[in-house]
């Protein structure tokens, strides 16, 4: 259904979750608002690493430009909301395409240190210009919720609907640029650059483009995670956020779309999970150190067993076992006459 | 004049200690291709262990070394464990490239998940066991002390023989040999895997010194979320990349370099900078001389 | 064209709507403000914290829920608040501001505490004000461990008040003191580059303070070897008689260590917040003794001044709660002081409890509450300020600071451009067994 008509799809999925966020309870659905705002942020990555082959080791840098773009739009130009968060992308994506075009020789672990040396630098830079608060921060606030919405319609569902609203469209969207020739393009260049150049795509271009739409889309997540905690502060978008980030997107399935929402619901379920674990046995150092401990965990043990995500790895079993050749992604490049295809990931 | 001369030697002094993680990495990266992120995590575990060491053996001279071979000893352990079963399970794919990562991240939210489990609370101080007050000639005190010196004479004597041992030793050549062309190596009849172990337990000696020695020179305490550690990951990689990764004197001069523009920063213009600085220094070097100013292989990594 | 197996995308859906559906099994709250208040019964009533337990801010800071409920738990052993026991929920934020809200909102949702206390860091409170909607919802959120001067402007934060006095406060206060007492001689000024320092250099420029070096350096740097060093350097260069901190407890840590392995000398004025010794012993047993001859400031009395009728019983308090397990220092003064003044307040609120009842009995009689500090509580109908000036004193070998001149000599100020006065303010008597 979703191959024929991914629209619905995605409209159908909007509306259970507009139905869920009437039956839960604030705390969810402020956590449900978390997962759409990750969603966004594994979504910038997979584009990254898995369709272009780029380590971002410090994508939080850019969740934290978008969340201060959006708040000061908010509070010097009192911009409506669709508006700073036009901004958070366009400043985001600008950010991304100069630190693409710095890093279009990079790879590996260069280009992965230095991204990690963007994000330790970058508050330090917050602090150097006053008017973005300093570690006290700016105050992003949207405001309450229409009132056309009812006297309990409560500012977490807002966020809510506002995120998923969001992270909706840019899925759909992202979506259909991985399935373009833009998407193609990546992919060839990550599977070998050299081929790619010959086959006409302009390697610079194409790995700089990837940057900085990823970077937009982070600069959104940041956007949105400013608005959440109405606070756009150097603390909100630490190391450890552009770790977490790294770490869904390696749990999702680091080289398909389709798994996102599993590193997203995994970031925000096993701060809880260990709430609940250490509310039984009672012991502080529990509840600060078990999170860490079970996201470390799970990474060590998804990249050793699980590389390429879950998903392609039932699908690749699948495939093994016989079956037709429902690989999971299929390419077939035209060069010239000549169609090349493959049936296998 | 005299800030001049307490610029050149706060800068060395920084100097010395980004040079020992700048090695620790370089010498991963030259026996097995891989940048460990986790090489921070690790240092800070060796220093712990340090610590205890210390608290138990007493002397801080028996401590240093004891810390450096367990600190081998458990970078060999993560190589062999973690490494390799990377390899075996993750080397095709989009994930290749990053898998090691990934991997060494993972393994530094464990370390740094670990020491909070077992020293979280506890008060940790490691004790310089030389002075750091700064030497006098006549009435004017400069900005090196024992230790300072120590951690100089230290940072130098490694380079010297860590580097002996790649260029002139028959293990050196395997190490070598074993990162830029393992086939060939294999086929020369070098254990390349039993090789690759032994550059990561260099490189973890190294680390466990780094950690060690930044502590006690710094201000002596330890917290499971150190900043100083991620901040000396972060600057010794930038020291690493502007020696150049593949050059072991690279390192060291790589950090001198970063250690005294940062000084003459701090010194001249305002410390506020620091980072942004050290970030726009590590852009030129990539853009200008990616290789390092003593790496002598030219073009990308790939 | 690359095709996607539709599948696995409607799988993952599908998993994960009935994921939700079924963590979904408590229906919908509805946002109802005219229910009874939350976290009180007719013996008991709930309050929540969230601090930094763990991570970078946390020496020192994290001694404080405990001190809190160190006092709780006598009031409670002497009957509660008008027969009410206060139990403290404490949570652990990490000094992150996104961890902070989560936190609150497990403090207000779903432990349904009464009124939230003494959350730390003025990122993390502005955050989790906004966002958890506290004045919509009514909660109040008393006396915020932060000197940002914005929390006491009701407007803005009308069920938050403040308890420290601000940074601009103390900066005037520091200011006048250095004009009286080290006239003519070269000033140097060490600042934290955000808008921490930014408000002690607003408070500097309102009372016309200027200083011959100005250091700032960026928040994190003095973590990096040789930042302190470089302090050093320039102030021997400029040669600066009198070197003024205003940063947090690490940078204090590098300046004065650094100060004594370069073997230079000055006369050294810490902010409050930098001068923990504390959280510098923490550090370093050895740096302690650096402080010694230091100026500080502070608005309580001395942890170490067994002369006062507080310090007396908060310590006995303490000690009967940990024994000698931990320290008796300021951070546990702060704390306990903080507990003090929260349950004159519910005791001002009367026995028929509500949150609207407590904000008001604050308004209109917090500033005649019996408390520790030594100076006036400014609260009123019109600003939620809490304690408004500093006495000076100078660090001993061991740390302590003493009030120079034998006696506390408070001055107190706005974080206006009011002036600088001596206090005449005689704190009342401790009441009965200290509740």
């Amino acid at each position: 259904m979703l191959k024929k008509h991914p629209l619905i799809t995605f409209i159908f999925f909007g509306f259970i979750l507009f139905l869920i966020s009437n039956r839960l309870d604030e705390i969810r659905v402020y956590q449900g608002a978390t997962v759409a705002i990750y969603a966004i942020g594994i979504a910038s990555l997979i584009l990254l690493i898995g369709y272009s082959g780029q380590v971002s080791l410090g994508h939080g840098a850019f969740l934290a430009i978008g969340g201060f773009a959006a708040a000061l739009a908010r509070i010097h130009y009192e911009a409506p909301i669709w508006l700073t968060f036009v901004v958070a992308v366009l400043a985001a994506a600008i950010g991304g395409a100069l630190l693409g075009l710095a890093a279009a020789r990079l790879s590996g672990p260069y280009l992965a240190g230095t991204t990690l040396a963007l994000a330790i630098g970058l508050p330090s830079i917050a602090n150097q210009f006053s008017i973005l608060g300093g570690e006290q921060g700016i105050t992003f606030d949207i405001g309450l919720p229409p009132a056309s919405l009812g006297e309990d319609f409560t500012q977490y569902k807002w966020f809510f609907w506002i995120s998923w609203t969001v992270a909706l469209i840019t899925l759909y969207w992202l979506r259909n640029i991985l399935n373009s020739r833009y998407g193609r393009g990546w992919r060839a260049v990550r599977s070998n650059d050299v081929a790619a150049e010959l086959a006409g795509i302009h390697v610079g271009r194409n790995k700089v483009l990837a940057f900085t739409i990823s970077a937009g889309l982070a600069g959104l997540a940041g956007a949105l995670l400013a608005m959440t905690i109405s606070l756009a502060s150097p603390g909100v978008f630490p190391l450890a956020l552009s770790f977490s980030l790294a770490t869904g997107a390696v749990l999702s399935g680091v080289t398909t779309l389709g798994g996102v929402m599993i590193g997203a619901v995994t970031l925000v379920a096993i701060p809880e999970i260990a709430l609940a674990i250490a509310n039984r046995y009672g012991s502080e150092t529990i509840t600060t150190n078990l999170p860490g401990l079970l996201v470390s965990a799970l990474l060590i043990l998804t990249v050793l067993f699980v590389p390429n995500g879950p998903v392609e790895q039932i699908h690749a079993k699948r495939a093994k076992k016989g079956h037709s050749s429902h690989s999971l992604v299929e390419i077939s490049v035209r060069v010239g006459s000549k169609k090349w295809s493959t049936n296998k990931k | 004049m005299n800030q001049f001369l307490d610029m050149v030697l706060i800068g060395i002094s920084a100097a010395s200690i980004y040079s020992l993680m700048a090695i620790s990495m370089v010498l991963v990266w030259r026996s097995t291709q891989v940048v460990n992120f986790a090489q921070a995590g690790m240092a800070l575990l060796s220093t712990y262990i340090g610590y205890e060491l210390v608290a138990r053996v007493g002397h801080f001279w028996i401590a240093l070394p004891l810390a450096m071979i367990l600190g081998a000893a458990f970078s060999a352990f993560i190589e062999f464990v973690l490494m390799r079963t990377l390899q075996k399970h993750s080397s095709q794919g989009a994930i290749a490239a990053i898998a090691p990562i990934i991997a060494t991240l993972g393994l530094l939210g464990l370390i740094r998940a670990g020491i909070g489990f077992i020293w979280g609370h506890a008060d940790v101080q490691l004790e310089a066991p030389l002075s750091k007050v700064g030497y006098t000639f006549g009435d004017v005190t400069i900005v090196m002390s024992p230790m300072g010196l120590f951690v100089l004479l230290f940072v130098i004597t490694l380079m010297i023989i860590v580097s002996i041992v790649f260029q002139r030793t028959n293990i050196g050549l395997a190490l070598r040999a074993s990162a830029y062309a393992p086939e060939i190596a294999q086929l020369a009849g070098i254990r390349v895997s039993g090789i690759r172990t032994l550059g990561w337990a260099i490189a973890g000696a190294a680390g466990a010194a780094a950690g060690i020695l930044q502590t006690v020179n710094g201000t002596g305490a330890l917290t499971p979320e150190s900043l100083e550690f991620s901040l000396l990951l972060v600057f010794g990689f930038i020291a690493a990349v502007i020696g150049g990764l593949e050059s072991l004197p690279g390192a060291v001069l790589g950090a001198l370099i970063l250690g005294l523009v940062l000084a003459a920063v701090q010194i001249y213009i305002s410390g506020a900078l620091v980072f942004i600085v050290a970030f726009l220094l590590l852009l030129l070097v990539l853009g200008l001389r990616p290789q390092g100013f003593l790496g002598s292989k030219a073009g990308r990594r790939a | 064209m690359i095709r996607i197996n539709r599948r696995k995308l409607i799988t993952t859906s599908a998993v994960l709507a009935i994921a939700a559906l079924t963590v979904a099994a408590v229906p919908a709250q509805a946002f109802n403000p005219s229910m009874a208040d939350p976290g009180i019964t007719g013996s008991t009533i709930k309050l929540g914290i969230t601090s930094p337990l763990t991570g970078i801010a946390a020496p020192g800071y994290s001694k404080i829920p405990g001190a809190m409920k160190a006092y709780f738990d006598y009031v409670n052993t002497k009957g509660g608040v008008n027969g009410r026991k206060i139990t403290l929920v404490s949570k652990d934020d990490q000094y992150i501001p996104t961890t902070a809200v989560a936190k609150a909102n497990e403090l207000i949702l779903r432990d349904r505490v009464f009124a939230l206390v003494g959350t730390l860091g003025t990122a993390s409170t502005k955050a989790l004000t906004a966002s958890t909607q506290l004045s919509k919802r009514g909660v109040p959120s008393l006396f915020v461990n932060t000197g940002w001067s914005g929390f006491a402007d009701k407007k803005a934060y009308p069920t938050t008040f403040s308890i420290l006095p601000s940074y601009q406060m103390e900066a005037k206060i520091m200011a006048k003191f250095i004009k009286k007492e080290y006239t003519g001689k070269k000033l140097a000024l060490i600042y934290q580059d955000d808008d921490f320092g930014r408000d002690a250099l607003a408070g500097f420029k309102t009372a016309g303070l200027t200083f011959d070096t100005y250091i700032p350096y960026a928040s994190g740097s003095q973590a990096l070897p040789a930042t302190g060093a470089g302090w050093i350097s320039k102030l021997k260069t400029a040669g600066a008689e009198v070197t003024v901190l205003f940063g947090v407890s690490s940078a204090s840590t590098a300046a004065l260590a650094n100060a004594y392995g370069a073997g230079f000398k000055t006369q050294w004025v810490l902010g409050s917040v930098g001068g923990d010794a504390t959280t510098i012993a923490a550090t370093s047993k050895n740096y302690v003794p650096l402080l010694n001859g230091a100026k500080g400031f502070s608005f309580a009395p001395a942890p170490t001044d067994t002369t006062d009728d507080y310090i007396k019983k908060f310590q006995e308090i303490y000690t009967a709660a940990y024994g000698t397990t931990q320290t008796f220092d300021n951070n546990v003064v702060a704390g306990m002081s903080n507990a003090f003044l929260v349950v004159q307040a519910l005791k001002a609120a009367g026995k028929n409890l509500t949150r609207k009842g407590l904000i008001s009995a604050i308004e209109t009689k917090g500033s005649t509450f019996a408390s520790p500090f030594l100076t006036p509580l400014g609260y009123s109908a019109k600003a939620h300020t809490g304690a408004t000036g500093y006495w000076i004193g100078t660090y001993g070998p061991t740390g302590a600071l003493t009030p120079d001149g034998g006696k506390y000599t408070v001055y107190t100020t706005d974080s206006g451009t009011g002036p600088v006065v001596e206090s005449t303010y005689k704190r009342p008597a401790m009441p009965e067994n200290g509740l």
